[in-house]
Formats: structure tokens, sequence, C-alpha cells
């Protein structure tokens, strides 16, 4: 990663953070607000693949356990899965198809905040799995689906150029020219 | 010809950055890197808390308009109701009444008799839980105020919480109906007996431990904090009220759904107690 790419970067995990601590926290639906901080290690997992989907999703994970009451260290291990996780599932796809991220922010959205729930039980806070979960993955999902080409935007201007990592060796060339 | 070769690459990235994490939430954890993360949580809410009011005063237009859009079948019932109401409502100004309702909280303040002689510093609730999934408030005084971690927080008719993490000019407390939380209370006639509180969760009742079956409880009856050496709250603080309790043909203990005091769902203005178990 280039300084230029790391600045880049870190301004639109900036402005995420900004946009979720201003005005997400005042939308509430349902008694839950949006969390566009999952939506990083979506997008960064589409464009960059499985290790940059991981890199970005641990780091801006960590930013996110700054501000969160839930233990420290946990958005950063579940970012990193989901990032991984989602690289690995759209490596054979169209990453250009426009469908793409809305769906893909659907799905893994939903699986964070399922594991993140899960995760968070299994390391001594049970209470976590005791919160209206099925709302909680209805709103972020649906949120992040309808956020997720914007979020596509502004995390493809941040990182450079797509990565090849985690593609089959063969079809490397492809993915980069994508 | 051979199929294609995945390369090994992310597994590793992926294995040492989960590896990394674990390793933080367990040292976090067990305390030994609690401290740095404290920190580090302190100085970037000391960091953001300017920026948050600077774009708040900016997009906070915005954000009404987004939170009026999704909450657009509420506020089309509301508004028939106001339209409905309009002969009364027309006499009162309603920023008058706003103004008025945090003068009550305000003023409530400082008649909490059930502090005591504790000293207390009131305190504006700032946000309405950070997470989903953790009931908590910030509120805008810190450190720099006297306030310190566990200190507990009382504020529209009773008990409020425990102060969690604290900055220089900000704090977050963990409301009492996180699942998290777990209040020491006592309850009947004095010296009366005791029973844990415990939260289930953001806007949910609380629930009850170690009150025996068949226990006389009316509907109403106050729990207040026991107090007892070593509590995490000063004695007397009114915690919850019975909403409704029952046994179970083979329980042994009665299962007790109780209200918070505090009206934590509208809260506007809180006082930190300065006083910690040992004080």
């Amino acid at each position: 990663m280039t300084r230029g790419e790391l600045a880049r970067i870190s301004l639109v995990v900036l402005l995420f953070v900004v946009v979720q601590e201003t005005v997400m926290l005042d939308i509430r639906i349902g008694g839950v607000h949006p969390d566009i901080m999952v939506l990083l290690p979506i997008v960064a997992g589409i464009i960059g693949g499985p290790s940059r989907g991981a890199g970005i999703g641990f780091s801006t994970g960590l930013v996110s356990d700054l501000f969160l009451p839930t233990p420290f260290g946990l958005s950063a291990l579940v970012g990193c899965l989901i990032g991984f996780g989602v690289g690995m599932a759209t490596i054979a796809l169209d990453r250009t198809a426009w469908w793409l991220a809305p769906l893909a922010a659907l799905g893994a959205s939903a699986l964070y905040e399922v594991t993140y729930g899960a995760l968070g039980s299994v390391l001594g806070q049970p209470q976590m799995l005791h919160v209206a979960l099925a709302r909680i993955v209805v709103v972020v999902s649906v949120t992040n689906a309808l956020l997720a080409i914007p979020a596509m935007r502004l995390v493809k201007w941040g990182m450079a150029e797509a990565s090849t990592e985690g593609m089959p060796t063969s079809d490397a060339g492809v993915g980069a020219a994508r | 010809m051979a199929p294609p070769r995945r390369s090994r690459r992310p597994r590793t990235t992926l294995l040492l950055l989960v590896l990394a994490a674990v390793t933080i939430i367990t040292l976090d954890a067990r305390g030994g890197l609690h401290v740095v993360t404290s920190g580090v949580r302190s100085v970037a809410a000391d960091a953001f808390s300017p920026v948050r009011s600077g774009v708040n005063a900016i997009v906070e237009p915005i954000g009404s308009f987004l939170a009026g859009a999704v909450h657009y079948g509420a506020v089309r019932e509301q508004n028939q109701k106001y339209l409905a109401e309009i002969d009364q409502l027309k006499m009162q100004d309603r920023s008058a009444a706003d103004q008025a309702e945090s003068l009550r909280q305000l003023s409530a303040l400082l008649h909490l008799t059930y502090l005591g002689n504790l000293q207390s510093v009131p305190a504006q609730v700032t946000n309405f839980g950070t997470s989903d999934f953790a009931a908590t408030i910030d509120i805008n005084v810190g450190r720099s105020d006297g306030v310190q971690l566990s200190m507990p927080v009382v504020g529209n008719g009773g008990l409020v919480g425990q102060v969690v993490e604290v900055s220089h000019h900000t704090a977050t407390v963990r409301l009492i109906t996180d699942g998290q939380s777990a209040v020491g209370t006592r309850y009947g006639p004095p010296p009366g007996s005791l029973a844990v509180l415990n939260g289930t969760g953001s806007g949910k009742p609380l629930s009850a431990d170690l009150v025996p079956a068949n226990t006389p409880l009316a509907v109403g009856q106050v729990f207040i904090t026991s107090g007892l050496q070593g509590a995490l709250f000063p004695a007397g603080i009114p915690v919850a009220r019975v909403v409704a309790s029952r046994t179970g043909d083979t329980a042994s203990q009665e299962s007790v759904i109780l209200q918070p005091e505090a009206d934590l769902p509208h809260l506007r203005y809180v006082s930190v107690v300065l006083w910690g178990p040992s004080g």
C-alpha cells in the first residue's frame, strides 16, 4: 500500500466514522441505528480481494472499537473475517456488476451482526445475544445494501488498485484488469 | 492442464489478523491491556468530541430529515394526533414546553433526597448508545469534573446506571437495563430482604434474582439499592418497581418483572454521584 493510498483510505475511514458517530447515531429504526462501518470490509473485500478485505476489516474494526462499549478487538475480529469472506466469495464473480455490492452488503451485513453477537456471547458477554438481533440484522443489512454503491465509489477511490491475492494464479491477470 | 492453484497468502494474512484480534480481546479482558485500550478510547473520545459537536451542528437538520423519512408512518400518525389536539395545543409554545421539561428534569436533579449528603455532578445526555448490542448513554462530563470509573449515575426518578468509560470531558454510562448490569437491592419493610436486579436489554424490564418463591410482592413495590459493604452503589437509591410477579409450580425463586424507576428512554439530564465502593 502506497502512502497516497494509505492517506486516501484513511480519509475514507474518517469520513465513515464521522457519519456513523453523528448522522447514523441519530437515526433509529425500531430502536436500532444503522452501522455503516460494517460496509467498509465488505466493499474492500469486493474491490481488493480477501487480503485487502481482511486488512481493512481489521483496521476499521479497531477504529470502531474505540467508540463502542463492547469488548475491544471484537469488531476487528469480525471485520477481518467478513472482509476475507466477501473477498473469497466474490473472486469468481464479475466485480463490476452493479448489483454485486448491494447484494454482498445485504448478506454480509447480516452475517456480520450475527457473528458479532455470537462471538461476543462466547467471549463472556452473553447479553449480546439477548438483544433484538433480528431487528438489528434487518436494519443494518437493508441500510447497508442501500448505501453500498456510494460506499463502493468511495472505497474504490481510497484503494489505488484491485488486488489479485487469493485468486487462482491462472486468473490473476484478469482480476487485476477489472 | 493442471488445475489453477490458489495463493496461500490471503489465508496466512487472515490467520495473523485473527490471532492479533484474539490476542487484543484476551489481553483487554484479562486486564493486561485494558489500561492501554481504556486510555486510547479516552483519547479518541476527547479528540472526537469537538468533531462530533461541530459536525452535529451542521448535519443535525439532515439527520432529522432522514429520521423523519424513515419514521414516516409514525410521524404521520403523530401529526394526526396533534391535529386532533390543535385547539388545546395552539396556546402552548412548544419550545417553552421543551424548556419546561428540561427545567423539570434539572430541578428534580437538585432535589434528589435519596442522595443525602453525597455530592453529585449534573450532566447532559449527548448520545443514546453507540452500539445496538449494549444499553449505554454518553454524557458531557468526564475526569475534569471529578467523574471516575464505576461511579453511580442517577436521574429522572432513580438509578440510571454506572460509569464504564471516562475521558477528560465525556463519559459512557452503562444503563441498568443493559444485560451486563446487576444491582444489589433490598425490598420490603426495613431492614428488608436482598435481591439482585439484572438488566435484560435496552428498553426491556429488569428481572430479579434471589427472591424466594411465594414472596408476597405488591405491584408498584419499589426496590432500592442495598448499599452492602463492597456494593457498587450507595444505599437507598430507588432502582425499579414491581410490574408483575409469579411463582412457577416447581420454582425455588419468584419470577419478578420490574420497571426502572428512572425514565430511561427520555433522559436529558442526569447526575453522576461522586461516590465509589471504597468511599
